[in-house]
């Protein structure tokens, strides 16, 4: 049925901008890490969207031409920026180098916030488009009634 | 009487469309922020009326012997017609998805999809008024 397919597409769209919403948080979580396990501080993380027909099954591609068009979104991979590390001087800290700078990640912590709204209001668009399918799919239930 | 006459046809293609365009719908707002994609709209109104030919200008008439007979196409082989819109705005990452336009096609698409489903109702209440009359 056409709209269950709806609200798959519509579910893809809010697992895609969650995992966005988990970068940002990571972003904003490590905007002081200096020290991480590849090495070297914290690299800002962005998440990469890619589009994709939304069949699951052979049946779904048997189905035809309209379903070709309407395609689900999916978070296809997180990458860390190679944005260069601010230098900022504090000779104090532990892992300041010879001459008192340390290399701190280059998060601008207001573009964060900015991002996360505009995630937010993705995830709110995608779930009011699920809404109206589901009223939607209620109401032809109140056929013949 | 026909029970599944050319009213009931009609709205229950119309209601398929409808579905349809939600999809639709629904693939432009979850891939508003996709580079590269862009936004696509559904027309069934044209095909519809073509099926329903209701001032019969449209069906193709046989004038040879050796014509086809192929009516106006009926209900059974209606198509849609998808197309990417071609008034979007094109914005840095290469989408052309205005969500704010998006939400107001998918409320009168609702608001559609429940006038259809309320006139089926009336119409199989119209049906079933008939078939109990005799009694």
């Amino acid at each position: 049925m056409d709209l269950l397919k709806s609200m798959k597409i519509s579910s893809s769209g809010l697992a895609a901008n969650r995992k966005r919403i988990e970068a940002i948080s990571s972003n904003i979580a490590n905007a002081q890490t200096t020290r991480t396990a590849e090495g070297g501080p914290y690299r800002r993380k962005e998440v990469a969207f890619g589009s994709e027909p939304a069949r699951d099954n052979f049946a779904d591609i048997l189905e035809g031409e309209i379903d070709a068009h309407a395609q689900k979104v999916h978070a296809t991979e997180v990458v860390s920026t190679n944005e260069p590390p601010i230098l900022k001087y504090d000779p104090t800290h532990p892992d300041a180098n010879a001459d008192g700078y340390v290399a701190m990640p280059n998060i601008n912590v207001m573009k964060e916030m900015a991002d996360m709204i505009s995630a937010q209001r993705a995830y709110e668009a995608n779930i009011s488009a699920i809404n109206t399918s589901k009223s939607m799919a209620m109401k032809a239930l109140e056929i013949g009634r | 009487m026909n029970v599944n006459d050319k009213t009931l046809q009609a709205l229950t293609a119309g209601m398929k469309f409808r579905e349809m365009r939600q999809e639709m719908i629904s693939s432009n707002v979850a891939n508003a922020e996709t580079p590269g994609y862009k936004a696509k709209r559904l027309d069934f109104e044209k095909a519809l009326a073509r099926a329903l030919d209701v001032d019969g200008q449209m069906g193709m008439k046989v004038e040879d012997g050796q014509h086809y007979d192929v009516g106006n196409g009926g209900f059974e082989n209606l198509e849609p017609e998808v197309y990417e819109d071609p008034n979007g705005v094109v914005n840095e990452s290469g989408n052309t998805v205005n969500r704010e336009d998006e939400m107001a096609r998918m409320a009168q698409n609702k608001i559609m999809y429940d006038a259809l489903v309320q006139l089926t109702n009336k119409k199989l209440g119209m049906k079933k008024y008939i078939l109990n009359s005799e009694r």
